[in-house]
This record gives C-alpha cells, structure tokens and sequence, in this order.
C-alpha cells in the first residue's frame, strides 16, 4: 500500500547513504590494508577509542537512566523543561560544546581554576576525552530510555506497589526488564556517539598521540597530514565502520535471542 | 468530619471517609467493610467507583478523609501511607501480568515481596500450588503472553490473593472476558475469596457480580452513596432508576438440577451453554477451564439462581411447538401495569415472572388479570449463576 512515488526519494536516500560508503571501500588500498592496520598508528587510537567509549557509556547508563526516570516521572511542565535542557547538547554542533566543557573545565575556566589551584588539570588529558564523549552521548541513552519509561507507563508499577514491592525492589524488578529493549537501544547508541565523537574531543582534550588521539582524531591526523595518498585516513575508517558494524551484528542477534 | 460519621459498626475491618474535588466532579463516600465481608460497588459509568478504589489503595490521595484499616491509620490529615505498605490488593479488568516474567515468576513475586516475604525457593514452590488453586497446573512457566485473557486474569488473582492482602479491591474484574469465561472467573473469585477468608469491595455495572459474590451493596451516583444495604435489600426496593434498571430482571432463586437451575416451584429454567457449564460438576464441563474450578462435585442441591430480561419472555395464549431449547410454562396473569418498556405483566409461579410487551400486544392476546397465558424464554437468554 505504499505510493509509487515514494520509492523514488527513497531510493535517493538510500543511495545517498549507502553510496559514499561504497566509494570508500573502491578507494581502499586492499595490498597494502594489513600492515596498515596492525602498525601501532592504527592500533592505539584503537585502544583508546574502545576504551574511553566504553568507560563514556557505563557513565551514560549510571548518571542517564536516573535522570531518565526522574524525567519520566515528573509533572509535565518540569519534564518538558528537563528534556530540553538534556537535548541542547544534542542539537548543538560538537565543537561548541568543546568550548563550552573548555570554559567550564579549562585552565581559565569557572571550574577548571579551582581545580588547577587543587592541582588537578582536565582539559587535554584521557579524562577530558571521557567527559567531552559523555557530554555528546548522554543525550542519546536519556532520550531513548525516557521514551521507553513514558511508553511502559505506570500500570505495572501501580500493581507491584499493591502486591507490597518497595520502590526499590519495583525499580529493579518490573521498572528496568520493561524499558529492557530502550535501554539497549540508548547503550548502543551512546556508545557508536561516543566512539565516533571529534569536535568536542579535539578541542577540549586536544590531539595526542596514546592519551587523546581517538580514531575520529587519528583519521583527521592521517587525512591533513598524508599530502597525496589517503591511504591510512581510509584504512582507519574502514576500521572505524567495521567496529560499528560489529556492534550492532552483536546487538542484532542479543535482540532477536531475547525476543523468541 | 464530625465525630458522629465515626460510630461506624464496632467490627469494621476498613473504614474510609472520602472527600475529593477535581473540576466539576465531587467524591463524598464514606464506607466500611467487615471483616471477611464483600461489598459490591454499583453504580453507572463516571460515577467515581475507580476512583474510590485509588484512594483505599493509597494510588491517590484524597483533598480530605481518612482511610483506616484495623484501627491504623492509612490516610489522614499529614499522614499517607504508601501503597506498598497498606497491605490492599488491586485486581483490575487488565491483568497487568508483568510481560517479562513466567505465570510462575508472577505469582512468586506477590509472595517475594507481599506479606509472606518467602525465599526464592519457597514462592516458586507457593507459587505453583496457587496456580494449582486457579487451575492453572503446568502452565507456570508459560510468558502471559502465551495465555489466553482469562488464563491471564486467573494469574493475577492468584497473584493478587498471594500478596495476602487484608483487603482485595477487585474493579471490574470481569469486564474484559467473553462471555464463555466471564461466569468462571466469577466463579473463581467468588470460590477463593471464600477460601482465604479474604474481605473485598468489588466495583461492578453488572447485576450478577454483585448477588454471586457479594454480601452487601453500595450504589454510587456522581460522587455520592445513593443507597446501601444487603444485595438482597437494595435490590427487592431500589431507590434509584440505575439499581431499577439493573434490579427490573427476572431472579430465579433455586438449586442446580443437571445443568440448569430448578426453581421453588419445580420449573426447570435451561440457561446460557456457558453458565450451564459452570452450574456443571467439574467433570463434564469445557475441559480446560471447568477442571480449574471444584464446584462441588455431583452435589444436585447446590444453591443457584438464573436471570433473564423480562423483554426476553414470551407471551401466547397457544401452547408453543419450539424445537429450539427453550423454556416453556403456564402461568396465570396476576398483575397489568406500564413499564418503562411498554406494560409489565406479572405471572403467577414462585417465583412471579415479569414479561414486558407492547400494549398492542396485550390487546391482541385479549390478556386480563386470570388469563392463563404460555410463557417461553430461550436458553440463552438467561444467565445463571451459583451462589
């Protein structure tokens, strides 16, 4: 029951996603792809990336799915200005927000000062990476479990209240495997956020080599400083875009084995 | 608030006095409940009969009121207790089974978290003998999505029954189900409220909740008790047009005799397939459901009542030749008076049955007081029920 004239825009789309990426992959130098992959330029921005994104998106689910609920749960006026507090960060391009954790947390900054005079400094170290991936992919994880929560409602909570649960033991229970596919949904999202995020990295927590240099950096670095091949800039992002594609392969299957 | 709206009987178990105000709407209840008792709830659509359920259980707060239980003071002026602590059941229309646990998970969550606070271990165990109890064997490991909707209601009341409430507030718990299992599940509750000795309001617009299970009756009109008293009462002098239309219905108080219901004068009134089923021992009932409830065994003399409109009767002045199931007797006119529907003509018998007709047909039949006239209802348009 679709128009016919739908599917030529959505052909469009489709191309318009699918097609650079395919033009990537023409442009990979498959010869000489392995030891590119396997030299250290490729592997510790690898590392790296894993790792902070991993840490980002365990500080997602800790500080996010609270603050979901509390959206959730709150009188409409007050969820409405909470949620668009939590989606400024969204909408915003990454790099403003690089300045922004900058004028917070940097060496001149309302916080960062007093932190420098305690003789802890933020702002390009790996924790500034953590923070300026957080600040871009918490965003995702609360919208997507605050979705969740409003569509599950308060029926099921309602009732287990009645049998006697306590609210802890209702939260863990019944509150959290209900909204069980949405807080999936908000992790993977995050963390593909958090793993991919470069404008807020590069100017809050700077671009070096082992300590900031994530592989969105690593694949700028390559790209500005190659001169005349790409070669390592696509080789990092195959490598990128194979990851994500793991992810969301392994995420697939979890989904589908919860389902049936 | 004056003291004297406090000398309620001695004996009460709950006791509420309930005032609220949203909009146009205004709630002024005040009720009790005696131990093991069953209050019905009646009243029409809007009449605020959920709202006082949200209120006993603590899922909403009054504007002024206090709600007691045992003497404890649930809701009061500065005080509110939480609904996990009150100790009230609430068994809905939805059965609300938590989508992400088994029938037995379920159940055992009632038991992990209600009065009884049982292990793990020993609420899976618990678990199963209730769904035992709800005839529900083998089915604990089943997801509720897995069970039909009245599977899923007999869950929720052995989950609701579980939490060992001190009183189980059921709204409309039967409004969801077909008619095939509405009578079962009637059944049930009726069965296992008496068994735990569990007291219970029930919020109901049907008629029949309200004589098969309950021992008193409350009506309910815009936000206010209109009337009260036993089933009984309330129903034999309704002070109301909405207990008038739910209480102008042919009652026919009498015993189970092979599937129908035999009244005091020995008429055998033949009912609905599904209601004969549940007046059936459990043997020879529809297989899966029936076997879920013991409804005595072969005993004949169980006390059972039928119900049907008296639009439904019949009336010719010929003996009928049906070959449809039908009910068909004899009677006397004892009685020609305007009815809501047209003229109500009573008719001799114990009990007296009420037929309804247009005037032009009693014209036409030639009908005065001492006639004797052939009465025929169909089978299925009479209900029945044990009591």
């Amino acid at each position: 029951m679709i128009p016919r004239l739908l599917y030529v825009p959505a052909s469009i789309g489709l191309a318009l996603l699918v097609l650079p990426l395919a033009g990537l992959l023409l442009k990979v130098d498959w010869p000489s792809l392995p030891a590119l992959l396997l030299s250290p330029e490729a592997l510790q921005p690898l590392g790296l990336s894993l790792a902070t994104a991993s840490v980002s998106t365990v500080l997602c689910l800790l500080l996010g799915v609270p603050l979901a609920v509390v959206i959730a749960r709150s009188r409409p006026r007050l969820a409405g200005v909470l949620r668009a507090l939590v989606t400024v960060p969204l909408v915003l391009p990454p790099l403003v927000g690089g300045i922004a954790l900058l004028s917070l947390l940097g060496r001149n900054g309302v916080l960062g000062n007093t932190l420098e005079l305690a003789g802890l400094r933020i702002p390009f170290t790996t924790t500034a990476v953590v923070i300026a991936q957080t600040f871009v992919a918490l965003p995702f994880l609360v919208i997507a479990v605050e979705g969740a929560l409003r569509t599950a409602g308060v029926r099921y909570e309602r009732v287990a209240a009645t049998l006697g649960a306590h609210r802890g033991t209702v939260f863990a229970r019944i509150t959290l495997p209900l909204v069980g596919p949405g807080l999936l949904a908000g992790t993977v999202l995050s963390f593909a956020r958090a793993l991919g995020e470069f404008g807020a990295t590069a100017l809050f927590a700077g671009n070096q080599a082992g300590v900031t240099r994530t592989m969105p950096l690593a694949i700028y670095t390559a790209f500005n400083g190659s001169g005349v091949t790409t070669d390592q800039a696509v080789a990092l992002s195959l490598l990128l875009i194979a990851v994500a594609v793991i992810i969301l392969v392994l995420v697939g299957t979890r989904r589908a084995s919860v389902l049936s | 608030m004056t003291p004297a709206l406090w000398k309620s009987a001695a004996n009460a178990l709950l006791e509420a006095n309930l005032q609220l105000t949203r909009g146009s709407f205004t709630l002024d209840v005040q009720l009790s409940l005696a131990p093991g008792e069953v209050l019905a709830l009646l009243g029409p659509n809007g009449s605020g009969k959920s709202t006082v359920l949200d209120l006993l259980a603590g899922l909403a707060a009054p504007d002024h009121g206090t709600v007691t239980i045992d003497g404890a003071v649930l809701t009061a002026p500065g005080r509110f207790v939480a609904p996990e602590r009150r100790a009230i059941g609430l068994l809905g229309q939805d059965p609300l089974l938590f989508p992400h646990l088994s029938a037995r998970s379920n159940v055992a969550f009632a038991l992990c978290v209600g009065e009884a606070q049982l292990s793990a271990a020993q609420a899976r165990k618990e678990a199963d003998r209730w769904l035992d109890r709800v005839g529900l064997n083998g089915f604990g490991g089943s997801k509720p999505a897995a069970l039909s909707g009245g599977q899923q209601q007999r869950v929720a009341l052995a989950r609701a029954l579980a939490a060992g409430p001190r009183v189980l507030l059921l709204d409309e718990p039967m409004a969801a189900l077909d008619a095939e299992t509405a009578p079962f599940m009637r059944q049930l509750i009726r069965e296992q409220l008496a068994e735990t000795g569990t007291s219970a309001i029930i919020v109901t617009h049907d008629i029949v909740d309200a004589v098969v299970l309950a021992d008193r009756v409350a009506v309910l009109h815009d936000g206010a008790l209109i009337d009260e008293g036993t089933t009984a009462a309330v129903l034999a002098a309704p002070r109301n047009p909405f207990v008038a239309a739910l209480a102008g219905v042919n009652l026919v108080v009498g015993s189970v005799q092979n599937g129908a219901v035999a009244a005091p004068d020995g008429r055998i009134f033949h009912v609905r397939p599904a209601d004969a089923a549940a007046l059936t021992p459990a043997s020879s009932g529809t297989p899966a459901s029936a076997s879920a409830i013991t409804l005595g065994g072969a005993d004949q003399n169980v006390p059972a009542a039928a119900v049907f409109r008296p639009a439904s009767v019949v009336v010719q002045t010929e003996q009928p030749r049906h070959a449809s199931p039908r009910n068909v007797w004899s009677a006397r006119v004892t009685g020609i008076e305007p009815g809501s529907g047209g003229v109500r003509l009573r008719t001799s018998g114990d009990p007296e049955v009420i037929a309804e007709l247009t005037p032009a047909a009693v014209a036409d039949l030639g009908l005065q007081l001492g006639s004797t006239v052939w009465l025929s209802v169909k089978a299925t348009e009479v209900s029945a029920f044990r009591r």
